[in-house]
């Protein structure tokens, strides 16, 4: 089984300096931009996107040519790439925003052609240093080359990119939590409706956010078709897709495959199965928001329906494996930690729920749990969303309450044995 | 637009108009749906997530947010489902596993809507066995407001407040998720006009009042509407007593008025009913002090006094505080003391302390305007002095009206507070600092563009006394012959308005000096005004009432005025009289009282009528009741009167509208050179303030204003300095305000420290000059 490398070829060709513009010119760098000025036909490039059926990278799985379609007439307009890569487990975008800034940019510049937009943003996680310096570095030397700001390939179009940095906030890559944040409020996600992005984003302007890998798609997808996208991977999950392995297998890293095999092959042949070939007890399909799978679930294949239908997501294309000696309460305690720390702090349930929940996990797993424990974290967790069912419901305002439910649910529907081993055994008498 | 549509609430048809919010639908139609952060006034934010409801959506029931769903045809609703109800107790359930349990020292017990909805909706009991939630409690966000933080839900009723309706964003969240606190930023305090209303609004005990902390439980208050006499807005207020004692002040919710809203002054300010510098019994001026005596003794001095002086001038110096009714009889008295019994005179004898009255724009030629105008103008234009100190609450909803449209055209150079909200502020190259139009309205093209044709709500009045009335009338006249206008006299002072219509004809202080004749006799009334103080014309009023024959007047307190007297007749206040009053759209409303007449204090048209009868008049009024029927019988439009009957029929809760002839006889002052404008502030030194121990260390700030060029020009490079005037020399921090123009100082008028500043005197300021100076407050 072999990686098919579109988003990663030019870094793995040139992996000490990939992220120089002549390098990315040298090899063929920013043909799709001026393929786009020259044929200069904006619906076509989105009829393009939207025969790739590329599908949204950054969790959500939307049909992107679909979220072109819906961006609002304004003469104002905004394009917003999401380079806050929080989700535990993830670090795929930092290699492209690292390796690859220009792809990014010239993914930017085509997007920004095809919706009539002169102004993009790129919103880079506070922490990710290293590669918000190749992307600003990256920027100024398309500036430099005038295939950014006015004029640019001497279309008569202008086009400004700025650059910004995060603030440490995981609730900021959620799509109107960081436009919020980039307008200089506190990052707080806002209410949809009203505030479809597409519609009523960033300062109240019709507003395109997508995910890094998303956009980093498009050059590939105009210089050659949508429709040979399309014929990679498998229908519904079209394409190619950076997958972000860890835990306990023998080599973790980011691999670039096209979507339909199965998450065991994936583990076995990128993995290189696991250390000290113990087996896999359970593991996480998509970033820390989704529901685990066990150890008996190994075939399910990494598509995004296939996920789905199995009861979690592919979200954000991070495998998590745990091998049988996990202690999976402690592991499902980092998780509600992770979601608690993050909170916007905005709706009741997320922020009381969420700290409830890790502080009933940290008794269980230090030894003081009690036998109404595990009823009680049902209950707080229904009492987030609703029913704890898949997808799931809300009494939220945003996804994160949910999310932190995710791993209990996990937990308790497949490995309640391991939580009721820590509980005190509740004592017969009498024979009741 | 908005037309009536059907929805379902637990399968009830219902009717509502078109894109209201469910939240509030329901309550119109009775259905009550709990809520925290939703609050009728401010935007919602569906944050607490309480009011979640099970709606119908093509994908099936979901929970949404009742707050901000707004009605759709055929929208189906359930409020009592079982999921809606799970939800609920989960919502109340989360909220209280960090809320400490202070209900037996928490002000809110009794009034809160965390207990009333935990009783309604919540869980029976709590399961979090784990560790609360701790901070510092409470911490003084402010010298009135205090934040006890674990109280607090996170609603952010308080923060939303303070952002779109005061425009004061001075607390707001810090921290995220479960550390979320509300706080102020560092080294700025939560002074805002407006603070008392989210003590008011905040729906668990997180944000109480120093005024009203430990005073009493709910149960125990008596409760009565009233309206409110600080400016002449004329909020809707309630007031609680217990025990006789005035303990607390709320807002009402008047549509028409101040819609739930209070500034501090007009909800903190009534300490001083029970101060006991108060004045309770009559006071006899003998030798250089008073004595008390028995009305009995008083009338009878009165009496003689005025056979004694045969044929004197009687002349009445008003206050703002007095009710329809009192200023009704005032006004009898003046006629029949200056009928042929006695000097017989063309003109009335009465003088309004208000410097800043002028004739204004009255009569069938100007439309009087309404506060809900504000919302359908298309441009508001303003040149008055500082509305936001001086009518808090007008400046809320001229900033709720900008919000949703409204174009705001300001004239300097005293509201600069309302500049950054103006479209167009006209400052020093349209008006001079002698406050002269200094260009033709109708070469100003931002001006002309904005009303010509279009509905305009002005809001007039003079900036200074030394304010020529001319300027006024330019411009008035320019936007009543091109615009559709509706007039604002910005005549600030409690109850103007209702002296204006009840009162035969008024004069202002300036009057009261020029005709002031040293030779003959005089006898002069001093009523609820204080103007040795803080009128610009002081001194020289000091001078004419002391070379007055005899001085009696009707106060609360011995003050600059009243020490002069002769008589010192206590009087009643703020809820222990009942009476109309008027505020500025012509509005009458009722005072209502609840406490007594505390010590022998009585009411000012009690004492007049006494006067009036130990002189032979029979007159006999039983009670204001009878005084409202005389003075409601001269209104204009008979179908409307504010009878006390009227005004206590629910449907005109809110005041009823009318007019009456108004004549006002003022002129300009001769004299314009002033070297520093003094203006009002909203706290400052007047009796009531410094004897309301709750607010009156807000009045204690001494500062001036000035731009950045004339600061230079005095050699300043400080942020406090001293003002030198000949002998006095004060300490004050030194604002720089860009808005002023070149070579203008702004000082306060009612302040502590400035009483002997003479605005027509040369001044100097300095720089402090050692470390100590620094300290002030």
């Amino acid at each position: 089984m072999k990686e098919t490398l579109l988003l990663t070829k030019h870094m793995r060709e040139n992996p000490e300096n990939s992220h120089l513009i002549d390098v990315y010119e040298k090899n063929n760098g920013y043909s799709a931009a001026r393929k786009v000025f020259k044929e200069n036909n904006p619906g076509d490039v989105i009829e393009e996107i939207k025969t790739s059926n590329i599908r949204g990278r950054g969790g959500a799985g939307f049909p992107t040519g679909v979220k072109w379609g819906f961006l609002a007439e304004d003469e104002e307009r905004y394009l917003v790439i999401n380079a806050d890569e929080s989700e535990p487990g993830t670090f795929k975008d930092r290699i492209l925003l690292e390796r690859d800034p220009h792809q990014l940019i010239e993914g930017i510049i085509v997007t920004s052609f095809a919706s009539n937009i002169s102004k993009a943003f790129i919103y880079i996680r506070g922490e990710y240093a290293k590669p918000a310096r190749r992307v600003q570095d990256a920027v100024e030397q398309a500036y430099e080359k005038g295939y950014l700001g006015k004029n640019i390939f001497d279309s008569g179009k202008d086009l400004d990119v700025v650059v910004h940095l995060g603030a440490g906030a995981y609730i900021c890559g959620e799509e109107t939590a960081l436009l919020n944040s980039l307008e200089g409020r506190r990052g707080e996600p806002r209410l949809k409706p009203p505030y479809f992005p597409a519609v009523k984003g960033l300062y109240n302007k019709p507003t395109l956010v997508n995910n890094v890998e998303t956009i980093s798609s498009v050059p590939w997808i105009i210089n050659n078709s949508g429709k040979d996208y399309a014929k990679l991977g498998v229908e519904g999950s079209t394409g190619t897709r950076i997958f972000s392995l860890s835990g306990h297998v023998n080599t973790p890293g980011n691999f670039e495959i096209e979507m339909g095999c199965s998450f065991g092959e994936f583990i076995d042949n990128f993995g290189n199965g696991i250390k000290e070939n113990k087996s896999v007890k359970a593991y996480i399909p998509g970033g820390a928001s989704a529901p685990w799978f066990t150890g008996e679930q190994l075939d399910i294949k990494m598509t995004i329906d296939d996920v789905a239908n199995a009861g979690s997501m592919l979200g954000s294309g991070a495998v998590v494996v745990m091998d049988e000696d996990t202690n999976l309460v402690l592991a499902a305690k980092s998780i509600v930690s992770f979601f608690a720390h993050e909170s916007c702090g905005q709706c009741t349930p997320c922020r009381e729920g969420t700290t409830w929940l890790e502080m009933i996990l940290e008794r269980i797993a230090s030894g003081r749990g009690r036998t109404s424990d595990i009823d009680l974290l049902l209950d707080v967790c229904d009492n987030i969303s609703p029913g704890l069912a898949w997808p799931p419901q809300m009494t939220t305002i945003c996804p994160l309450g949910p999310s932190a439910v995710s791993p209990i649910t996990s937990l308790m529907g497949s490995f309640r044995e391991e939580v009721e081993s820590l509980l005190p055994k509740k004592v017969l008498i009498n024979n009741e | 637009m908005s037309e009536n549509i059907k929805f379902t609430v637990n399968g009830n048809e219902l009717e509502a108009k078109s894109g209201e919010l469910l939240i509030e639908a329901c309550e119109n139609s009775g259905i009550h749906i709990p809520r925290f952060c939703w609050h009728k006034r401010l935007e919602p934010v569906g944050m607490c997530r309480m009011c979640l409801v099970e709606v119908e959506t093509p994908r099936g029931k979901a929970l949404v947010p009742s707050c901000t769903t707004e009605i759709t045809e055929d929208l189906v609703v359930e409020t009592e489902s079982e999921v809606v109800t799970k939800a609920q107790e989960g919502i109340l359930e989360f909220l209280l596993i960090n809320h400490p349990l202070d209900c037996p020292v928490c002000d809110k017990a009794g009034e809160c809507p965390l207990q009333d909805q935990t009783m309604a909706y919540g869980p029976g009991e709590s399961r979090f066995v784990e560790e609360k939630r701790h901070f510092e409690k409470p911490i003084s966000i402010s010298e009135i407001i205090l934040l006890d933080r674990e109280r607090c839900i996170l609603c952010a009723r308080c923060t939303r407040f303070s952002d779109e309706i005061s425009g004061d964003p001075l607390i707001e969240f810090i921290q995220r998720g479960n550390k979320t606190e509300v706080n102020t930023f560092p080294d700025e305090p939560f002074r805002s006009y407006f603070s008392g209303n989210t003590v008011q609004i905040c729906p668990v005990g997180a944000l109480t009042s120093t005024s009203y902390r430990f005073k009493a439980r709910p149960w125990d208050l008596k409760k009565v509407s009233s309206t409110c006499n600080c400016c002449s807005v004329g909020c809707s207020i309630e007031l609680n007593t217990s025990q006789n004692k005035m303990l607390r002040i709320l807002g009402e919710d008047n549509e028409f008025t101040n819609q739930g809203w209070l500034s501090d002054k007009g909800r903190y300010n009534f300490d001083y009913l029970h101060s006991e510098n108060r004045v309770l019994n009559i006071l006899n001026k003998s030798e250089d002090s008073f004595n008390e005596i028995s009305i009995s003794e008083a009338m009878a001095k009165i009496k003689n006094k005025i056979d004694e002086l045969d044929n004197p001038n009687v002349k009445f110096l008003l206050g703002s505080s007095s009710t329809n009714e009192e200023y009704f009889v005032i006004n009898e008295i003046g006629n029949y003391l200056n009928k042929d019994k006695f000097l017989s005179r063309d003109s009335s004898n009465i003088y309004f302390g208000d410097d800043l009255l002028f004739e204004g724009y009255f009569g069938d030629q100007y439309s009087q305007a309404k506060l809900e105008d504000l919302d359908n103008s298309e441009t508001i234009v303003v040149w008055a002095e500082d509305i936001k100190d001086n009518l808090p609450i007008l400046y809320l909803r001229i900033k709720k009206a900008v919000k949703n449209g409204s174009k705001l055209i300001v004239f300097g150079h005293t509201n600069t507070s309302i500049a950054g909200l103006a479209d167009f502020y006209f400052g020093a190259d349209i008006v001079s600092n002698k406050f002269e139009l200094i260009r033709n309205p109708n070469e100003i093209e931002d001006l002309k563009n904005n009303i010509e044709g279009k509905k305009v709500t002005v809001i007039a009045g003079k900036s200074t006394v030394f304010q020529k009335k001319e300027s006024l009338d330019k411009l008035i006249n320019f936007l009543n012959e091109k615009s559709e206008l509706q007039v604002f006299n910005a005549f600030s002072k409690g109850n103007t308005f209702g002296a204006l219509q009840n009162i035969d004809e008024v004069k202002g202080l300036n009057e009261f000096c020029n005709e002031f004749d040293t030779n003959a006799k005089n006898i002069v009334f001093t009523i609820g005004v204080n103007p040795v103080n803080s009128s610009f014309f002081g001194q020289k009023i000091k001078e004419k009432l002391i070379a007055s024959d005899f001085v009696i007047s009707l106060d609360l307190f011995v003050n600059e005025t009243t020490e002069l007297a002769d008589l010192i007749l206590p009087t009643t206040s703020l809820g222990e009289k009942e009476g109309t009053v008027t505020n500025m759209e012509m509005r009458v409303m009722k005072q209502n009282k609840i406490l007594p007449a505390p010590g022998s204090t009585l009411s000012e048209w009690e004492y007049l009528t006494s006067i009036l009868n130990v002189l032979g008049e029979d007159v006999n009024y039983k009670n204001e009741n009878e005084i409202n029927n005389y003075l409601s019988e001269k209104y204009i439009n008979q179908e409307k009167l504010p009878t006390f009957d009227n005004l206590n029929k629910p449907s005109n809760l809110f005041g009823v509208i009318n007019k009456k002839d108004i004549n006002i006889n003022i002129k300009d002052l001769e004299e314009d050179n002033f070297s520093l404008l003094m203006v009002r502030r909203l706290y400052g030194d007047s009796s009531t303030q410094i004897n309301s121990p709750s607010i009156s260390m807000l009045g204690a700030h001494k500062f001036i204003e000035l731009n950045s060029i004339t600061a230079k020009k005095y050699g300043i490079n400080s942020k406090v300095g001293n003002l030198i005037q000949g002998p006095n020399s004060i300490l004050i921090n030194i604002d720089i305000n860009e808005y002023l123009p070149d070579d203008l100082v702004i000082a306060p008028i009612n302040r502590r420290g400035f009483e002997n500043i003479d605005p027509c005197l040369d001044f100097d300021i300095t720089e402090a000059k050692n470390r100590e100076e620094l300290n002030v407050n």
